[in-house]
C-alpha cells in the first residue's frame, strides 16, 4: 500500500440551496491512522463523507486525497430483499475498473472471495445478502471496500446494530487495515470507543475539535459538540451520548 | 350566456349538474385526504377495476353501482391478500390486479355480452345516462364525506403525518384508516357514472393535488379542493355538452389545465 | 398446432414471444425499484399520442414514441414539485394525458379505433411492426445486458453506488426510456391498458420463482413468452380478445407461481396501518 493521506483545509459544503451545512473542517490524516468522526445527527458527518466522496461541491477551501475514497454504508440502507449474494456483493469493489463489455476478471474475483475470507464469511459466499445477520451485512460491505482497495476508507456507524461477533471481527480488520497504512474515518456516536483511535474530530456544523483522543475529548469539546442536551451516563466503563430528540409535533 | 344557460334548460343536463355539485363535495373532500396519504395509484386502480363489475352488471340484471362495488371491493380483498404475506409490493399487485380487471373487462364485453359501443361509456362516463339513483348515491356519497371529514379529520391526519407515532396508538388509528378505504370505494362508485371507470382520478385526485398547489392548511386544502372539483366539473359538463363528448375526457383535460396553471403560477410566485 | 397455419397467427405469435421474453426481463428491474405505477402511466399517458397517428394515418408506433416522450416530459416535470409528491403528480399527468386522448378519440368524425388502441390488436401485426418489435426487443437485451453491473449496484446500495463508479439516477432514468421504448414496442399488439401486465405478472413470478437475479431474469422472460403462446393459442381456441387473453395467461401464470412458492411470512414486528399498506 503506497501512503495513503487525506487533507482537509478549510472545506464548508452544503446542499443545493446554498445553505451551508458544515464549515471550518481542517484536518489532516497520514498513513494507518484511524480518525473517529463523532457529533450529532445532523452535525455534518454525512456532508463532510459525502464532501470527501466528491458528491458534494465544496464551498469553500480544498481537499486532497489519495486515490478515490471507499465508503461502507449503514447496512440498513442497502435494498434487503434484492436477490445478490455476499460475494456478488463484494465483487462490487471491482465494478468500476471493470469496462461494460468485459466480464468481470478472475484476478478480481480471487480478491473478492478473499475479501470474503479476510472479514470471516468465506462460507456464506454464496448467502443472499438479505439473509445475513446485520452484522454479517456489515462485514460484507466492508469486503466490497477492500476489493475497491482504497487508500482512504469512509465507515458509517460500522459498529451500529452489530452482534459481538461481528464487532471483534471488524475491529480486528480495522486494525489490520490500518496496520497496512490505510486512512480510515469512523463515523461514530461512542464516545467511549472514539477514545480508542488515533484521531477524533468532532463535528457540530462546524468543526469543534480535531486532535489525540486524550487531548480532544475533555468535557468542553463534548459540550460544544453535543450542546447542553448531552446527558453523560456512565454505565460500567462506557460512557455514552445520549441526544434529547426535539419534539416537534 | 346562451351557452351556459341552454344546456341547463334540459331536464338531463339539470340531473347531471346536481349530480356532479355532490360528487365534488364527495371527491374533493376525499381527493385531500388521498392526496395527503399517498393513494392515487390505489384510487385509480380501485376505479379501473370495477370495470368488469359494470360489464356484467346488465347482462347478469344486476343495479351498475352494486356491481361495480363488488368487483371493487374484490379488487380491495385481493390486494390486501397479496400484499400482507409481504412477498408482493403494494405496487406490483395493485399494477397486476388492475391490469386482469381491464383484459377480463376486455373479454366480456367483447366476446362473451358484445357490450360494443357502451363499453366507450363505462370507461369514460356519461351525461345521458346519470338517473335519480346515480344522484342520490352522488348526495349519499357527499353527506357520508362530510360527515367522516368532521369526525375523522384528525385521526387521518396523525395517522398520515406519523404512521410510527398513530401505530402506537393502536385500534384507532387503524379503524380511521379502514374507514377512509370503505368511504373511498364507496365514492369510487359513486363517480363511476359521471366519469367512467378509467377517469375517477379526474375528481378524485386531480382537485386535490391542484389544491395542495395552491395552499397548505387543511382547512383551505379542503375547501379549495371541493370548489376546484365544481369548478372543473360543471365545466367539463358544459364542455361535453356541446361538443358531444363523454364528460370524463372533458374534465379530465379542464383537470389537468387547472393543475399546469396552478404549478406555473407557483412556479412564477417562487421565482420571485 | 392447427392455428400456427396461418401467417396471422403466426407473425401475431412472434410478435408476442419477443414482447413477453422482453417485458418479462425488463419488468424485473421495474419491480425491484418499485416503478409499476411509472411503467402503467407512461403506458397510459401516451394515448394521445396513439391517437392523433391513427387519426393522421401516421404509424402506431411513431404516435406511441412521441407520446411515451412527452408523457415521460410532464411526468418528470410534474415530480419535481415534491408538495405533492411524484406518486400524485403521476396520477394528475395521466388522467389528464387519458383525458385528452379520449376527447380527441371520441370526437365525432373520427374513425373508431380507440378500442384497438386501448386493448390492442395482436392479430393485426404487420411484417413491419414485427421487425420494429424485432429491434427495439433487441436493444432493450442488448442494454439491460450491458448495463447489469450498473444496474445491480445503482438498485441495490444507491448511498454508496457513486463511491463505485455508478450514478443511480442516471441508471434510473435509463431504465425508465428503456421501458419507454418497450411500451412503444408493446402497444400495437396490446394495447395501452394491457401493456403493464406483460411487464408486470411475469416479472413478479420471476422474482418468487429465482434465488439469483439471473434466474429471475430468466424466469421472467420465459414466463413472458410462454404467457404470449399460451394467451394466443386460448385466444384462437376460444375465440377471444388476443390482447386480453395474452394478459389473463400472463397474469394466470402469476397465480401458478405464486400457489408454487408461497412467500415467507414479512418479519414479525412489522405491522403498517391499512393505509400505508397500500401505498407505494
Amino acid at each position: 500500500m503506497s501512503a495513503a493521506a487525506i487533507e482537509v483545509a478549510g472545506v464548508s459544503a452544503g446542499y443545493g440551496n446554498g445553505a451551508i451545512a458544515l464549515s471550518d473542517v481542517s484536518f489532516k490524516a497520514t498513513e494507518g491512522q484511524a480518525v473517529a468522526v463523532l457529533g450529532p445527527n445532523g452535525g455534518g458527518k454525512t456532508t463532510l463523507f459525502r464532501a470527501l466522496l466528491g458528491e458534494l461541491p465544496t464551498a469553500t477551501g480544498s481537499i486532497t486525497v489519495s486515490g478515490t475514497p471507499a465508503y461502507v454504508p449503514q447496512t440498513e440502507r442497502s435494498r434487503l430483499d434484492f436477490p445478490v449474494s455476499a460475494l456478488d456483493v463484494a465483487l462490487m469493489g471491482a465494478y468500476a475498473r471493470t469496462s461494460w463489455y468485459r466480464r468481470i476478471a478472475g484476478r478480481d474475483r480471487a480478491l473478492a472471495r478473499g475479501a470474503l475470507e479476510r472479514v470471516g464469511l468465506a462460507d456464506s459466499a454464496g448467502t443472499r445478502f438479505g439473509s445475513l445477520s446485520g452484522g454479517q451485512r456489515q462485514r460484507v460491505l466492508i469486503a466490497r471496500a477492500l476489493v475497491q482497495d482504497a487508500g482512504v476508507l469512509l465507515l458509517d456507524e460500522p459498529f451500529a446494530g452489530v452482534d459481538r461477533t461481528s464487532e471483534d471481527a471488524i475491529m480486528g480488520i480495522l486494525d489490520e487495515l490500518r496496520a497496512e497504512g490505510r486512512v480510515l474515518l469512523i463515523a461514530t456516536h461512542d464516545v467511549e470507543q472514539a477514545r480508542g483511535w488515533d484521531r477524533v474530530l468532532c463535528l457540530a456544523g462546524k468543526q469543534i475539535a480535531y486532535g489525540p483522543p486524550a487531548t480532544t475529548l475533555t468535557n468542553a469539546v463534548l459540550e460544544g459538540t453535543y450542546g447542553e442536551e448531552i446527558v453523560m451516563l456512565d454505565c460500567g466503563h462506557r460512557a455514552v451520548a445520549i441526544q434529547h430528540h426535539a419534539h416537534t409535533h | 350566456m346562451r351557452w351556459l344557460t341552454d344546456p341547463l334548460a334540459l331536464p338531463f343536463m339539470q340531473r347531471a349538474l346536481l349530480a356532479t355539485l355532490l360528487l365534488a363535495v364527495a371527491a374533493g373532500l376525499l381527493g385531500t385526504w388521498i392526496v395527503l396519504r399517498r393513494l392515487a395509484f390505489f384510487a385509480h386502480a380501485a376505479g379501473t377495476a370495477t370495470f368488469p363489475g359494470l360489464v356484467v352488471a346488465g347482462p347478469w340484471g344486476l343495479a351498475p353501482p352494486l356491481a361495480a362495488l363488488g368487483a371493487g371491493l374484490g379488487f380491495a380483498g385481493l390486494l390486501a391478500r397479496m400484499t400482507r404475506r409481504g412477498a408482493t409490493s403494494a405496487d406490483a399487485a395493485t399494477g397486476l390486479l388492475l391490469t386482469a380487471a381491464l383484459a377480463l373487462g376486455a373479454i366480456l364485453a367483447s366476446d362473451v355480452y358484445s357490450s360494443g359501443a357502451g363499453v366507450d361509456r363505462l370507461l369514460f362516463g356519461t351525461l345521458l345516462g346519470l338517473g335519480e339513483g346515480d344522484v342520490a348515491l352522488a348526495a349519499a356519497a357527499a353527506v357520508a364525506a362530510v360527515a367522516a371529514t368532521a369526525a375523522l379529520g384528525r385521526t387521518w391526519l396523525a395517522t398520515g403525518f406519523d404512521p410510527a407515532g398513530a401505530a402506537a396508538l393502536g385500534v384507532r388509528a387503524a379503524r380511521g384508516d379502514w374507514l377512509l378505504l370503505a368511504l373511498l370505494a364507496v365514492t369510487v362508485v359513486a363517480v363511476l357514472p359521471a366519469v367512467g371507470a378509467l377517469l375517477v382520478s379526474t375528481l378524485l385526485v386531480v382537485p386535490a393535488a391542484t389544491a395542495r398547489l395552491l395552499t397548505q392548511s387543511l382547512g383551505a386544502l379542503l375547501a379549495a379542493a371541493v370548489t376546484l372539483a365544481a369548478l372543473e366539473g360543471v365545466g367539463g359538463l358544459l364542455l361535453a355538452y356541446h361538443l358531444d363528448l363523454p364528460p370524463g375526457p372533458a374534465i379530465a383535460v379542464l383537470g389537468g389545465g387547472g393543475f399546469a396553471l396552478a404549478a406555473v403560477s407557483c412556479t412564477v410566485r417562487g421565482a420571485r | 398446432m392447427e392455428i400456427l397455419r396461418s401467417g396471422l397467427l403466426q407473425r401475431a405469435l412472434l410478435e408476442v414471444l419477443i414482447l413477453g421474453a422482453t417485458c418479462g426481463a425488463l419488468g424485473v428491474w421495474l419491480l425491484h425499484v418499485r416503478s409499476t405505477y411509472a411503467a402503467e402511466s407512461l403506458a397510459h399517458a401516451m394515448l394521445p399520442g396513439l391517437v392523433i397517428a391513427a387519426l393522421v394515418g401516421a404509424p402506431l408506433l411513431l404516435g406511441a414514441a412521441g407520446g411515451v416522450l412527452v408523457a415521460a416530459g410532464l411526468i418528470a416535470l410534474a415530480a419535481r414539485d415534491t408538495r405533492v409528491g411524484a406518486e400524485v403528480a403521476v396520477g394528475v399527468v395521466v388522467t389528464t394525458a387519458f383525458g385528452l386522448g379520449a376527447v380527441l378519440a371520441l370526437a365525432p368524425d373520427v374513425p373508431a379505433r380507440l378500442g384497438e388502441l386501448l386493448f390492442g390488436d395482436l392479430l393485426g401485426t404487420s411484417t413491419a411492426d414485427l421487425a420494429a418489435a424485432a429491434g427495439l426487443g433487441l436493444l432493450v437485451a442488448f442494454a439491460l445486458g450491458a448495463g447489469h453491473r450498473s444496474l445491480t449496484t445503482a438498485v441495490f446500495d444507491p448511498v454508496a453506488a457513486p463511491s463505485l463508479g455508478v450514478q443511480p439516477g442516471r441508471v434510473q432514468l435509463a431504465l425508465l426510456a428503456l421501458l419507454g421504448v418497450a411500451v412503444v414496442a408493446a402497444v400495437q399488439g396490446l394495447g395501452n391498458l394491457l401493456v403493464l401486465a406483460l411487464i408486470v405478472a411475469p416479472a413478479s413470478a420471476g422474482i418468487r420463482l429465482g434465488a439469483t437475479l439471473r434466474g429471475q431474469i430468466a424466469a421472467a422472460a420465459t414466463l413472458g413468452a410462454l404467457a404470449g403462446l399460451l394467451g394466443l393459442v386460448a385466444s384462437a381456441e376460444l375465440d377471444i380478445a388476443a390482447g386480453a387473453s395474452v394478459a389473463l395467461a400472463a397474469i394466470a401464470l402469476h397465480v401458478v407461481a405464486v400457489l408454487l412458492r408461497p412467500a415467507a411470512p414479512r418479519t414479525p414486528g412489522e405491522r403498517r396501518s391499512p393505509v400505508d399498506a397500500l401505498s407505494p
